[in-house]
Order: C-alpha cells, then structure tokens, then sequence
C-alpha cells in the first residue's frame, strides 16, 4: 500500500520535499517497509487524499543510509514515527506523552489521522508551533521513551 | 418597496446586549443594540444618505412652493412623494396645483411632528426638522398664491376647451405610466395653452408661439434647477424621433398635437418631463446627432475592430493583474502563520525556477530543518546547532584527526587592533 505515497531514500529528496511544501503540512512518515505497523500505517493513503487540500504525506524509508542523520537529528528510536512540518518549520504536538516532537505509532481509525493533521493546520495557521491533540487518550498509543538507553 | 413598520419593543436593561431586537427603518435591520445603534457609523451613512435623498424630492417641491403652477389631472397621478417620516405616500389628488398635496402635506403639524419624532429616534439631529417640512408663513404665501392663480384661470376659459380635448388625447397613454417616486415639475402644463413644452424648452428655443402665461415663465425664470432643465429638454430631444429632433420650437409642438396623431414619441415625452430621477433614460449628448466619424447607419468599422491593438496592450497588465490578485490571494493567508516568512521567500524562488531562471541554491547538503528537539531545552536553532555541534565532535572522533594548535601567547584585543592598525 506505502507504494502509493511516495517514498523517499536520499536526503535531498527530504529536504527538497520539506523545503517546497509550502502553506501545507507536510506529513513524513518514518518507518519500515517490512514493519507491519509501518504498512498498517500506511493504509492511510486514504486518508492522504482526503487531508490533499492541506497536507502532504510521504514516507521516509528509515533504512537508508542517507537518512540516519535525519534519524539523529529528530532523535527517531521507534518507527513508525511522523514528523509534522509546516512551511519548513517543525510543528509539535502535545499528545499526553513525553514527546512532543513527533507522533509515534499508528492511528486507530482514518479519521483520527485527519484529526491530527487538521489541528496542526490550524495551529500553524495562527502562527503557535506546538498544538493539543485533538484524540481522546485512549486513542494515542503509548510507548515509552528512553533517554539514552536509560 | 416593503415599508412595513416593525413593532418595537423596549426594554431598557443595564446590559445593552440584552435588549429586545428592534428594527432599524434607516439602515433595514435587526439589531439589539437599543440606543447605541444610532451613533454607529453605518447607521449614520444610511441616516445621510436617506436624508439626502429626501432632501433632493423636497427641494423639487421647494419651486412649486414659490410660484405655484397649475397641474392638470391627469398628470398628477405621476406625481407622488414618499414622506419617510410619516410613511406614507402623499399622491396629489383633489388639486389643481403642481405638488400642491405634498406642500399641504409638509406644512401639516402633524408631518412635522413625526419628522422630530424621527429625527430624534435616528439621530439626525431635531434643528434639522425645519428643513423636512414647510414652515406656515411659507405655506400661507402659497395659498395665497394659489387662490390669485385661480381667479387668473377662472378669466381663461376660451381657451379651456381645446385644452380638454388634448387632454383627452393624452390620458389614454399617460394612464399607462408608471409612477414615479419622485414629485417633479410638470411644467409641460399650461393652463389653457397647447404648448406644453414652452417652459423648458425655453432654454434652447425662443417661444415662437404667443402664448402669454405670465405663471409658465415665471415658472422657468425662476427655475433654479438649470440641470433639470437640461436633463428635461435632453430627455425630450431623445425620446422623441428625429424628426422631432428638428422641431424644436414649441410651435411644431403644437402642430404635433393638435393633429391628434400622437407618436410614441410624445407618450413618453410627456412621461419624462416629471420624471427626471427615476427615468433611466439619459441622453447622451445632443450634438452627437452629428456624425462624428461615421456610425452604423453611415458604414463605419465597429470600434472594437479598431481597438484590437489596444486589446493586445491591455492583455499584459491584465496577466500582470492576475499574478497580482494571486499574490493578494498569498497576503489573505495569516501572515503570523507558522512559516510565513520562509513561505514567501520559497513561492519567490520557485516562481524563479518556474521561469527558468538561474537558481542559486543556497542551500548545502548538510542543510536541516527547524527542529526543536526532545531533550534540549531552549530555542530550536540552538537545537539545530547543537545537533550540528555534536555532529562534528562525532566525526572528527570518527576520523581521529588532531589538528594541533600550536600554543601561541595571549595577545590582547587592544594589541591585535593596535597592530591592525
């Protein structure tokens, strides 16, 4: 199904991409072509069409070795991770969880990703860097972050 | 026109929001704002311009007041006023005399009480009731003078019987008009001359026709209203044919009804000249009957045909108007939006590729975006940095190279510039 998104191996691809989404969000997913969660994920290309107007959605294949910095820099341990951005500017979004950088899991239903990308979107558009999350809790996935293997 | 009155409730809160909604007749809506409402400046340019427009209707009436003229019957069905203060229609029956019911009508206490009434409620300012109304002393010359005017029309009565006939002629069209809102002069009306076009042709055409109606030229000398004039005569000249074009002294108009074959010309003629506001028809210019480079009737080229130079001119601007209007599309959205700034350099850059211009990437391989990170704290360029930071200490570890600094002795700043200099 991820063959419908496009997805990316070399880091100018990403940074081109980052770079030439311009007034919307755009959606990078981090994650594995074999994972199964990664693919289940993936399923989301519905969805992809439905927030088109606003967000971009593309996959990052975290396998390649152009990308690990990218890993580094956005300190990615668990896939599948997804990384808003808006207008080349990292968006956060405080979930509940520790991390507010990133989005780490899946979605339970199609329209809680549209959820998602709708409140970062509007947050973005009044200018605030960090949104709310729109999901009830029990929908966010829980994981648990280690600092440094600690 | 639905010029229902609302009822209005009031009640008077502390809380202005929470008045009863009332209907505003000046500016057409709802509101609930109570007493507020008339001191809001959409309020007050309705209220102006409501005002002005009445004032104009009132100063058409203002003529009539000074040099009253006769009406005859048939044309006063035209004649009506619409008194916004007292919401009513003020249709001239039952007088012989031009706006003569609308006169009376201003000149009621009862109208006048009503227009403070409104002023007040609106917010117009009550010393302004005397100019929405007829003051008594004024009213009282005119009747004055209407009674004189009767006994002068009393003496005409030989001449009365052609009028009649004329006037049965013309009733037939003239019940077919619409009415105006407006009570303008029908000054085409003579008592007891068939010239009805004498008063305001009087402008372009000497009055061959002797017809000595001492009120009629009064009427036009005192006539202050020069644009009416022209607005009437320019109406005349266009609604009637060519060949009425070339009969303008008032004597052919005599001929013209007399014969009793009236054109349809002459319905809407005697139409126009107390219609001046509401008749869209508007002449153009009345020495355009001249050729002026030929026409349709005389086998000229169309004009667009000869404008498609221009046309090519006008398509770069207008291309230039469409980026623009996307560019203004561009500045609608939040300009505090997340991004903004980087947005716009970006459209700028790709409109740039898009062109085909030479693009200077500034940006390297090593670029990263704004991040701000998990376990930092502070701003996300000094996330950014540090991450970059880190970055070169892992490689320079990775590739093992010192460079050696060769231990130099303190040189102060003072003694660096000291020397630069």
């Amino acid at each position: 199904m991820e063959y419908l998104l496009p997805t990316l191996r070399e880091k100018r691809e990403v940074d081109s991409l980052i770079r030439d989404t311009i007034d919307k969000v755009l959606v990078l997913r981090f994650g594995l072509s074999s994972d199964s969660v990664c693919l289940q994920l993936d399923d989301l290309y519905k969805s992809a069409k439905d927030v088109s107007r606003f967000a971009t959605v593309a996959l990052v294949d975290v396998d390649s070795p152009e990308i690990q910095v990218y890993l580094k820099y956005f300190d990615i341990t668990f896939v599948p991770s997804t990384i808003f951005f808006f207008n080349a500017h990292h968006m956060k979004m405080d979930s509940g969880s520790a991390d507010h950088t990133k989005w780490i899991g899946t979605f339970q239903k199609k329209q809680d990703f549209v959820d998602v990308v709708e409140a970062i979107y509007r947050g973005a558009m009044k200018g605030k860097l960090i949104v709310s999350c729109p999901l009830p809790p029990e929908r966010i996935p829980k994981f648990e972050l280690l600092y440094k293997n600690v | 026109m639905n010029h229902e009155i609302m009822k209005k409730k009031k009640k008077k809160n502390d809380n202005g929001e929470e008045q009863q909604f009332e209907f505003c007749e000046v500016c057409k809506l709802n509101h609930n704002q109570g007493r507020r409402h008339i001191y809001f400046p959409a309020h007050k340019s309705s209220l102006s311009a409501l005002l002005t427009r009445l004032q104009s209707k009132l100063s058409d009436v203002k003529p009539f007041l000074k040099t009253p003229m006769l009406l005859p019957a048939e044309h006063a069905q035209q004649n009506r006023l619409w008194c916004v203060f007292c919401n009513r229609d003020v249709i001239e029956l039952d007088t012989p005399f031009a706006c003569g019911k609308a006169i009376e009508h201003l000149a009621s206490g009862e109208h006048y009480k009503r227009v403070k009434g409104f002023l007040w409620k609106h917010g117009g300012g009550t010393h302004r009731a005397d100019s929405f109304r007829v003051v008594e002393g004024d009213f009282k010359k005119w009747e004055k003078k209407c009674k004189a005017m009767k006994t002068e029309a009393a003496k005409a009565e030989a001449v009365g019987a052609s009028n009649n006939i004329h006037n049965e002629l013309n009733a037939d069209y003239l019940n077919s008009f619409h009415e105006n809102n407006t009570n303008s002069l029908d000054f085409n009306i003579t008592n007891g001359v068939v010239v009805p076009l004498q008063s305001y042709t009087n402008e372009k055409v000497q009055v061959s026709c002797s017809v000595p109606y001492s009120a009629s030229e009064a009427g036009s000398t005192s006539y202050d209203m020069r644009g009416r004039m022209q607005m009437v005569d320019a109406q005349c000249l266009k609604n009637s044919t060519g060949f009425m074009d070339n009969h303008l002294s008032s004597s052919s108009h005599v001929d013209y009804l007399s014969n009793g074959s009236v054109q349809p010309g002459v319905k809407v003629f005697h139409g126009d000249s107390r219609s001046l506001n509401s008749m869209n028809l508007q002449k153009i210019s009345y020495s355009s009957k001249e050729a002026i480079g030929g026409n349709v009737h005389t086998g000229a080229t169309p004009p667009w045909f000869n404008s498609a130079e221009e046309n090519e001119i006008m398509q770069k601007p207008e291309l230039s108007n469409f980026v623009n209007s996307k560019a203004g599309k561009s500045s609608k959205l939040n300009p505090k939006r997340v991004g903004a700034a980087w947005a716009e350099r970006r459209k700028l850059e790709l409109e740039l590729e898009r062109r085909g211009e030479v693009i200077t990437k500034d940006y390297d391989a090593n670029w990263l975006p704004n991040f701000g990170g998990v376990w930092q704290s502070g701003t996300r360029r000094k996330s950014r940095k540090e991450f970059q930071v880190e970055n070169k200490k892992s490689l320079e570890f990775d590739s093992q190279s010192e460079s050696f600094v060769p231990l130099q002795p303190y040189i102060s700043k003072r003694m660096r510039r000291d020397k630069s200099e």
